[in-house]
């Protein structure tokens, strides 16, 4: 034990209990960002869908009404995870605004951009890769490998799924060990997209249920990824993890 | 020389010699003067003789001219007359004595010490030394690993120095004589340098040999026959090892004429043996490196000692025994985390935790409350069970610091291992509890142990919760307190302080306990305060809470600088283990190690509660050896809090220093050596002897008590030295120049008669 001291566990409670009461004011809160000349609201159901999914399978208390935020809106500084989503091109950010974005991820801020368009090198892309690459000149976008804890940090995961698989990964752009900007292609706000009668929005293309239940793993995954960070890099029960994923073999 | 003195009257009696100095001023005109202006003078002014009929007239114009050039080029080479008084020089010899503690071993078989042998030769020999010293100035020395000046009087030579160096020593002793006609050395010595290995001899001594240039003359004192020892030469172990690390150490025993047989060595803290190990002597076989491992569970400086066995037969006892000092110090600062629900709080400071390179972190999330349904088959999911047996039974005491961040402890922990948090703490362990609205009430801490531990007390309240925007206020009485120094100038301190960000939401219900700091507080106009950053005492440990979860807002938000943040947490860390920067009574000692007849200083700070120094303070030191006190003195704190006390201790060992003081008490350990380097290299080394014999053309001797050193025949050249002199200038002076012109006036006279212009 003591060999491994540096470990997060993660306690999995087999019992059967009470929520406790909540303050409120700690919760998760899931922020839209707002932009220009695109749709900023493709998913508009999206973000809501995921948080009730996190306040039902997680002890992560949440603010199930997401809110909508630009960059230049004081209240970014309050909310260090923030959401990013759109299905077509919109107009480049100002130079203030990436200069807010820059410092809002260099403090510890976490942005999860999703492309719901569904398409390969769509215009949403285009804009993403252009922003991206303003934003961190010297650190391009690049694959998010399989070890990366974000594929362990509540399920076991393999496979990045979504509404439609545009792209078997994810991206992201990583400083200083910590990943501060993860980029799915595959409209994960589409599929964990829900009505209120609790009908899904829109269909997956290809895999059905099961797609979708791994995309709301990934978008659980995602939020304790930025809540927890990479505990699972350090785990004194590694092991037990790491046989666990060879055993689980994700379709 | 009688004219002479007579000329310049001065006394002939003042000086017995005298010469000529010439000191030409530019050497190349009177160089060019003399080769080629004088010569083509000479010779036109021959031809302007023509017209002169008279051949001895022109020869002794010629003549006149000459002589007038020769006058000329005199006063151009500036000649002067030194009288002066010259007497003769001795040469040196230089008697170099070893007076290193080594010459006090013994020599078998006639059991007489080795600087006794010296003595008795330098006795049999006192006729020829006062002999030598009417022919040479002899310069006596005691030398070890320095060199000292003294008389052939053997009265004052004693063995009782504590180390030996001769590169030093030849060094210095080349220094003395240079410019000086150094004819011999004569090198009484048992040849046991501690610098040197066996059959080595260093550059160092090689060089200031040559320094030296003169023969050195060694006599061997003692010899390597029937020597019997067994002795700890050497122990190479770091000055500071880690609490609960192993510290090896590596031994290097000695063994002389003990024949075949196993010893064992023994390393004990106090009397208790922590680890040993059998030695196999061999007798063809003296040097033994033996390795050691030991595991120290206790911090602070820690004195442990080496022993061998002692035998009846060995010449020097005092050598099978050796202590040393570990400052045993944490390696790293072991931390709990339990957070009950991932949070941003909760986020921002394992980020701290696990960047602080001085941390080993174990960190425990709460991923899935009571009544989650994950959707899930557990082998889908990298969530285990959490091991509280384990972490609150087996491996408790080994974490340096607990923390509970917004963590209920049911149905997790079992209620009987609250009890053990207590008596962790109790016991010198560190507990943190960080708000929200998991903790204390939330996380039914009360009258719990927990409740116990920490600094509050738990009041019922219609809310546990209030969230609001609020910037803490900071307990004026407490800007010096550890936890809150965020910047080590006061005024800055303040100004950060003052810049935080707001927090958000604050855990209401607590009422701090009469001891406790409250260093922050959330004030709700003048309805009510709240602590909001509270630290404490119990037992020997250290407690304190934080009444909120969005302290995280202090890194995260734009304003205020976010590396207070980690300043803070890190304040709270260093605190809550009572880093020695944090205690009120800080008490040390000017070194860790003295040697005998050092003087020993011990000072001590003592702050107020606030942190402030704690003036007029009196408080009592006691200082112990390992049998008895021997010092108990009551002193009182100046104006900086501080006191300073020294004294010479009369006997060497392990001392403890304990100050009792405005309630606190504080302990210091250090140890006064007595050295016996000299005795763990104990063999007569004669191969480094004969080497200096050899190289610096001298020669060696083995004394035997009968040595006559009237054989030594040294050199002794004639060496004039001026002692004082009286110059005269013989060229600028009247009669120079009025000699020129009255050569010149003839010149021209003559030249004149003879109708030349």
């Amino acid at each position: 034990m003591r060999k491994h001291f540096s470990i997060i566990f993660v306690a999995h409670l087999l019992f059967v209990g009470v929520a406790p009461a909540t303050a409120g004011y700690s919760d998760l809160t899931l922020p839209r960002i707002i932009y220009k000349g695109g749709n900023d609201n493709a998913r508009p159901e999206g973000l809501k869908s995921l948080l009730s999914q996190i306040a039902r399978r997680t002890s992560v208390e949440v603010k199930r009404e997401p809110i909508a935020l630009k960059f230049s809106d004081p209240k970014l500084f309050k909310y260090p995870f923030i959401y990013l989503g759109g299905d077509g091109s919109f107009d480049p950010f100002s130079d203030e605004n990436i200069n807010t974005l820059r410092e809002y991820l260099s403090y510890g801020g976490f942005l999860f951009i999703d492309d719901n368009s569904a398409e390969p090198e769509s215009g949403f892309d285009r804009s993403i890769r252009r922003m991206t690459t303003r934003l961190f000149p010297q650190t391009p976008l690049r694959n998010i490998p399989r070890d990366h804890s974000v594929f362990r940090s509540f399920y076991l995961l393999n496979t990045v799924s979504g509404r439609v698989i545009v792209k078997s990964y994810m991206e992201g752009i990583t400083l200083k060990g910590r990943t501060v900007l993860m980029y799915s292609a595959n409209d994960q706000a589409g599929a964990w997209s829900r009505n209120k009668l609790g009908d899904w929005n829109y269909d997956v293309i290809g895999g059905g249920y099961r797609q979708r239940q791994l995309s709301i793993r990934l978008g659980i995954n995602i939020i304790l990824y930025a809540l927890t960070l990479d505990y699972k890099k350090d785990m004194v029960h590694l092991p037990i993890i790491l046989e666990r994923l060879r055993r689980y073999q994700s379709p | 020389m009688s004219f002479l003195t007579k000329f310049f009257e001065i006394n002939p009696k003042e000086y017995d010699k005298w010469q000529i100095n010439w000191a030409p001023e530019d050497p190349w005109l009177i160089s060019i003067a003399l080769g080629l202006i004088i010569p083509c003078a000479l010779w036109f002014f021959w031809t302007s003789l023509r017209r002169i009929g008279s051949k001895p007239k022109k020869v002794f114009l010629l003549f006149l001219r000459i002589m007038t050039f020769a006058l000329l080029i005199i006063i151009l080479l500036r000649p002067e007359l030194e009288f002066k008084k010259s007497h003769l020089l001795k040469n040196y010899i230089a008697v170099l004595l070893d007076n290193s503690k080594s010459l006090s071993i013994k020599t078998f078989p006639k059991e007489i010490s080795r600087i006794d042998l010296i003595k008795n030769t330098l006795e049999f020999n006192k006729e020829y030394l006062e002999q030598l010293n009417s022919k040479f100035i002899v310069d006596t020395y005691f030398v070890s690993d320095e060199i000292q000046k003294t008389s052939l009087n053997l009265k004052n030579y004693q063995s009782n120095r504590l180390f030996t160096d001769f590169s030093g020593v030849f060094e210095e002793l080349g220094s003395n004589y240079e410019n000086k006609s150094l004819q011999g050395v004569l090198f009484f010595s048992d040849g046991a340098d501690l610098t040197e290995e066996p059959k080595e001899i260093s550059e160092g001594i090689l060089k200031s040999l040559a320094k030296i240039n003169a023969p050195v003359y060694v006599f061997q004192a003692g010899n390597n026959d029937q020597f019997k020892d067994l002795a700890l030469e050497s122990v190479s172990v770091s000055d500071f090892g880690f609490v609960q690390q192993p510290v090896h150490l590596s031994v290097k025993v000695f063994s002389s004429g003990l024949g075949n047989r196993n010893v064992t060595l023994a390393l004990k803290e106090g009397n208790r043996i922590l680890v040993s190990k059998i030695i196999e002597i061999r007798s063809d076989k003296k040097y033994y490196k033996v390795d050691l491992q030991f595991t120290s569970s206790k911090m602070g400086k820690r004195i442990y000692t080496l022993n061998l066995p002692r035998y009846a037969e060995e010449s020097i006892l005092s050598n099978n025994q050796k202590e040393f000092e570990i400052n045993v110090v944490r390696d790293r600062v072991r931390i709990l985390h339990l957070n009950g629900r991932p949070s941003w709080d909760s986020r921002y400071l394992r980020e701290v935790l696990a960047n602080n390179p001085r941390v080993d972190l174990l960190s425990f999330f709460i991923l899935r409350g009571l009544g989650d349904n994950v959707a899930a088959p557990t082998s889908e999911l990298s969530l285990i069970p959490f091991p509280s047996n384990l972490l609150f039974d087996d491996y408790l005491s080994s974490f340096d610091l607990i923390i509970f961040q917004n963590f209920k402890y049911e149905p997790f922990i079992d209620k009987k291992y609250l009890l053990n948090i207590r008596k962790y703490v109790e016991k010198g362990g560190s507990f943190l509890m960080v708000g929200g609205e998991l903790s204390f009430q939330g996380g039914n801490y009360s009258r719990t142990p927990i409740e116990d531990i920490l600094p509050v007390n738990f009041k019922e309240t219609d809310s546990w919760f209030i969230n609001q925007e609020f910037r803490p206020k900071i307990n004026e009485q407490l800007f010096n307190h550890p936890i809150l120094r965020l910047e080590k100038d006061l005024q800055l301190n303040r100004e950060v302080l003052a810049s935080l960000p707001p927090l958000q939401g604050a855990n209401l219900g607590l009422v701090a306990e009469k001891d406790a700091y409250v260093l922050a507080e959330f004030e709700n106009g003048s309805a009510f305060a709240a602590p909001i950053i509270v630290s404490g005492e119990f037992g020997r440990g250290r407690t304190a809470l934080l009444a909120t979860d969005s302290v995280w807002n202090w890194r995260f938000r734009k304003e205020g600088g976010s590396r207070y943040f980690h300043q803070f947490w890190n304040n709270v860390i260093d605190w809550l283990i009572a880093e020695p920067e944090t205690l009120r009574l800080q008490l040390e000692s000017d070194k860790d190690r003295y040697l005998e007849e050092q003087q020993v200083l011990i000072k001590f700070k003592l702050l107020h509660k606030n942190y402030q120094p704690a003036s007029g303070i009196t408080g009592k030191l006691t200082v112990s050896s390992r049998r008895e006190e021997i010092i108990a003195k009551e002193l009182t704190t100046d104006e900086q809090g501080e006191q300073v006390f020294s004294f010479l201790p009369d006997q060497a060992g392990f001392f403890k220093a304990r100050l009792e003081i405005d309630g606190l008490e504080e302990e210091v350990m250090f140890s006064v050596l007595r050295d016996n380097a000299e005795f763990e290299k104990p063999l007569v080394n004669d191969f480094i002897l004969q080497k200096i014999a050899e190289i610096s053309g001298g020669k060696y001797f083995l004394l035997n008590d009968v040595n006559d050193l009237s054989r030594l025949q040294f050199d002794n050249p004639e060496i004039n030295n001026k002692s004082y002199n009286r110059s005269f200038s013989l060229w600028d002076n009247w009669w120079a120049y009025g000699f020129l012109v009255g050569l010149l006036f003839l010149d021209w006279w003559m030249r004149r008669k003879a109708g030349l212009s």
